[in-house]
């Protein structure tokens, strides 16, 4: 094979196109975090949806649930939760009176224990999830 | 073996393979959850499971990784580890510190576990994968910096071999972007959009240059193909890797609540995601082609080349099925997610560790360079079992997913999630029967290490 | 690598293999741009001809005549070598280079003209497109200067020889590459 393919080349071309690459990935991710504001409905980011996502994250939801698609694939997407469920007591009233033994031969979702302020808190943050543009995802309400 | 602190790598792969042993148990608990949704409840709810499943995973990969730098760094560097008193002390604190992790989580409700760590202080946990606590997430980068100074070390006083460069390159990258699992904001598209910082950039990113020059190591090992030529083609596949993987990110980023821009790029991108592990499959079949020797360790060939196929298959055929975001967008976060990630793993992560395992541990149990045939049997037959069952489960979550998508996303009457749920719970079974047929795959792997040690290695035919 | 005889070795394509493999890469994902930007341009007509009168059609066609001209020199700068003149050869890298920084300041200011209007990659779809597509080939333009001003100093150091020009040709391949893109996106986004 007449044709030249030398090592140096190679290394020139993982180089360089990585670092190109990279960069234009920063440069893209820079536009993102930029023009978020649009779109992540900070405007609602209370005090009280901060403490839901402490809540949501101690308890580990995302180990069974979605949300906005990402998480675990064996109970329901959450995203969208707060328009499913059509408000925040019935989200509350939901994981509140979970039986602490389960269902005999279903999944249920384990009893969390969470206080009054706790429940609030992440319906609060329930809601704020449903109101962030994402696209339009899910393609309808079942998530 | 050429150089007695090699020696090291051993307790790291046995950590691998046990760890290996208990994420699959768990993986089977979860299966039969799936099916019989009250199984273990509440002693084991199924968050707890998947955590333990998934964390195990990463741990194992990592001690993999880290035996296989032991094992491969020195030899390539020509030079004695740097400091192999080091690297047995970071064995022992990573272990522990893996264990003390799976044993809260199973001991105790994650929100004790989050409050006795002081997760308040710097919040971190509660993440997909990322659940660790932060306490345990500080000594990961302890455990990282330490074993990058000591595999840096090693290379900067040896032998600059491009296989040992690109795997340092992905190690440093592994250790950095781990640091973006400490970024959590309370603005929930942030904190997605960075986790995936981790995430993505370490499996479709770095953790593909590891595989790629661990591949590379194993087959300039087996094949007695020329260096330079297996080099240059390491650098092209990571370099097409990186170009199509970088942008590739963006495939996440359709529908957190980012900007819509991200579907076109997103889309483009990882379709080209494929390439890079097409042409390793290409690659590792062609080295072996043109291999100038045969190699009595016939397990650690059929590893290498059964990884380039999985991989390829798992990651790029499965990948590219649902990247193209007007397909995602009825497929994110279904079943069709859980086959793709399956297979990936096992395909790209999990057989390239065993792989090097296969060829590493013969010499590490001080044979010259092979098992004897008895043993190697015994360990194609659990290669067969895993991948072959590993396929299965891939193909029943496909078309659980497929049916999952139709009846919840797409029909004129969408049906609940749980509703939906019973109706593939068939697919579930089988599944769960693939991943038993795995379970004995991997007790036969096991075994395959006490067959035959006191039998002859296995020969060359003459 | 050096042969040892002083004709050229005429070797198709030119240059390094490996810089195939990523020109065709390169090519693969400008293809998939341009095709998506097709087909959604069929779907959304009459906003992409409304937006594409937005755009600077005669800087465009300026550009388009720097990085002809750019491409010219290069291909003069390998002929040059191959007669073993290489100091003619560094002079039209250099012409290269200078028509191709008319490019960059021509483009950055197209895209200063956008910034003052607030048009972002989120106003609309065609400018999605308009600014994805020409601002990811600018960058390419920039990492081609970078290649170019490499060779230059190459050939001013007398690397590349009448039997040794992988180097040379594999870098000239990659800027008619950038070339060639340009000359697809100008009529595609600016004219059609």
């Amino acid at each position: 094979m007449s044709q030249a393919f030398t090592k140096s080349m190679a290394r020139n071309i993982f180089y360089g196109g990585s670092m190109f690459f990279f960069l234009l990935l920063l440069v893209l991710t820079f536009d993102t975090v930029k023009s978020l504001p649009q779109t992540d409905n900070r405007e609602n980011l209370t005090a009280q949806v901060a403490k839901g996502k402490h809540v949501w994250e101690n308890n580990n939801c995302i180990g069974c649930h979605t949300l906005m698609g990402e998480g675990a694939y064996f109970a329901p997407e959450l995203g969208n939760a707060y328009k499913r469920m059509g408000s925040k007591e019935a989200i509350i009233a939901f994981i509140k009176f979970r039986p602490k033994n389960g269902i005999p031969g279903r999944r249920s979702m384990p009893q969390f224990n969470l206080t009054d302020d706790e429940l609030d808190a992440v319906a609060e943050f329930l809601k704020y999830v449903s109101e962030i543009n994402n696209q339009n995802w899910p393609p309808n309400i079942q998530g | 073996m050429k150089y007695t602190s090699q020696m090291v790598a051993k307790p790291y792969f046995i950590a691998a393979i046990g760890l290996f042993v208990a994420q699959i148990l768990f993986g089977v608990i979860m299966g039969m959850q799936y099916v019989v949704g009250d199984f273990l409840f509440p002693e084991i709810p199924f968050n707890v499971a998947r955590m333990v499943h998934t964390n195990l995973l990463i741990v194992w990969l990592l001690f993999g990784f880290m035996g296989a730098a032991y094992y491969m760094v020195p030899d390539e560097a020509e030079a004695e580890l740097h400091s192999p008193l080091l690297a047995k002390v970071m064995f022992w604190i990573f272990l522990a510190a893996g264990a003390v992790t799976i044993l809260g989580y199973l001991l105790v409700p994650y929100a004790t576990l989050a409050e006795i760590t002081m997760n308040d202080l710097l919040p971190t946990m509660g993440r997909e994968f990322l659940e660790q606590p932060t306490i345990i997430k500080i000594g990961i980068v302890v455990v990282a910096l330490a074993f990058l100074y000591n595999i840096g070390m090693t290379i900067l006083k040896g032998r600059k071999t491009v296989i040992n460069l690109v795997l340092l390159i992905g190690l440093v990258g592994l250790a950095v972007f781990f640091l973006f699992a400490f970024y959590n904001p309370d603005n929930i598209v942030l904190d997605k959009m960075f986790w995936w910082f981790v995430v993505h950039l370490w499996v479709e990113g770095v953790w593909e240059l590891i595989l790629g020059s661990l591949l590379a190591y194993v087959l300039i090992k087996t094949t007695g193909v020329d260096r330079e030529v297996i080099e240059k083609w390491l650098y092209v596949i990571i370099a097409m890797a990186l170009i199509t993987g970088l942008i590739g990110t963006g495939h996440h980023f359709f529908w957190i609540g980012t900007p819509g821009y991200w579907q076109w790029w997103g889309s483009i991108f990882s379709a080209m995601e494929p390439i890079p592990f097409f042409m390793m499959t290409i690659f590792a079949f062609n080295m072996v082609n043109k291999r100038r020797r045969q190699h009595p360790n016939k397990a650690a060939v059929l590893w290498a080349l059964g990884c380039s196929v999985m991989a390829f298959l798992g990651a790029g055929v499965w990948g590219f099925l649902h990247t193209l975001s007007f397909v995602n967008y009825y497929t994110h976060g279904s079943q069709i997610t859980a086959a793709h990630g399956h297979m990936a793993f096992y395909g790209a992560y999990v057989m390239i560790v065993l792989a090097i395992i296969s060829y590493a541990m013969p010499m590490l149990n001080g044979r010259k360079v092979a098992n004897s045939m008895s043993s190697q049997v015994v360990e194609m037959w659990s290669f067969w079992l895993m991948t072959i069952s590993m396929v299965f489960i891939t193909l029943f979550l496909t078309a659980a997913g497929i049916v999952q998508v139709y009846l919840q996303r797409m029909s004129d009457d969408p049906l609940p999630f749980m509703v939906v749920q019973d109706k593939i719970e068939m697919f579930y079974w089988m599944r769960e029967g693939a991943g038993l047929v795995f379970l004995i795959g991997l007790i036969l792997y096991v075994i395959s290490f006490f067959v035959g040690r006191d039998q002859p290695e296995a020969q060359l035919p003459k | 690598m050096k042969m040892n005889k002083l004709t050229k070795v005429i070797k198709y394509p030119p240059g390094d293999l490996a810089i195939w493999i990523f020109i065709m890469a390169e090519l693969l994902v400008f293809g998939l741009f341009f095709a998506t930007y097709a087909v959604t341009r069929i779907d959304n007509i009459e906003l992409f001809e409304q937006y594409q009168q937005t755009l600077d059609t005669t800087a465009a066609l300026w550009n388009t005549l720097a990085l002809i001209s750019s491409s010219y020199f290069v291909i003069r700068s390998v002929l040059a070598v191959n007669a073993n003149q290489q100091p003619q050869a560094y002079r039209f890298m250099l012409l290269a280079m200078l028509a191709g920084l008319v490019f960059v300041v021509i483009k950055t200011n197209e895209f200063a003209v956008h910034m003052d209007h607030g048009i972002t990659l989120s106003t609309n779809t065609f400018y999605m497109f308009y600014l994805s597509l020409a601002f990811f080939h600018y960058l390419h333009v920039i990492l081609g200067m970078i290649v170019l001003l490499v060779l230059a100093r190459n050939l001013k150091r007398g690397q590349y020889t009448v039997t040794d020009s992988s180097g040379l040709e594999s870098g000239a391949s990659y800027w008619h590459m950038v070339d060639l893109v340009w000359l697809i996106l100008f009529p595609l986004v600016y004219v059609m």
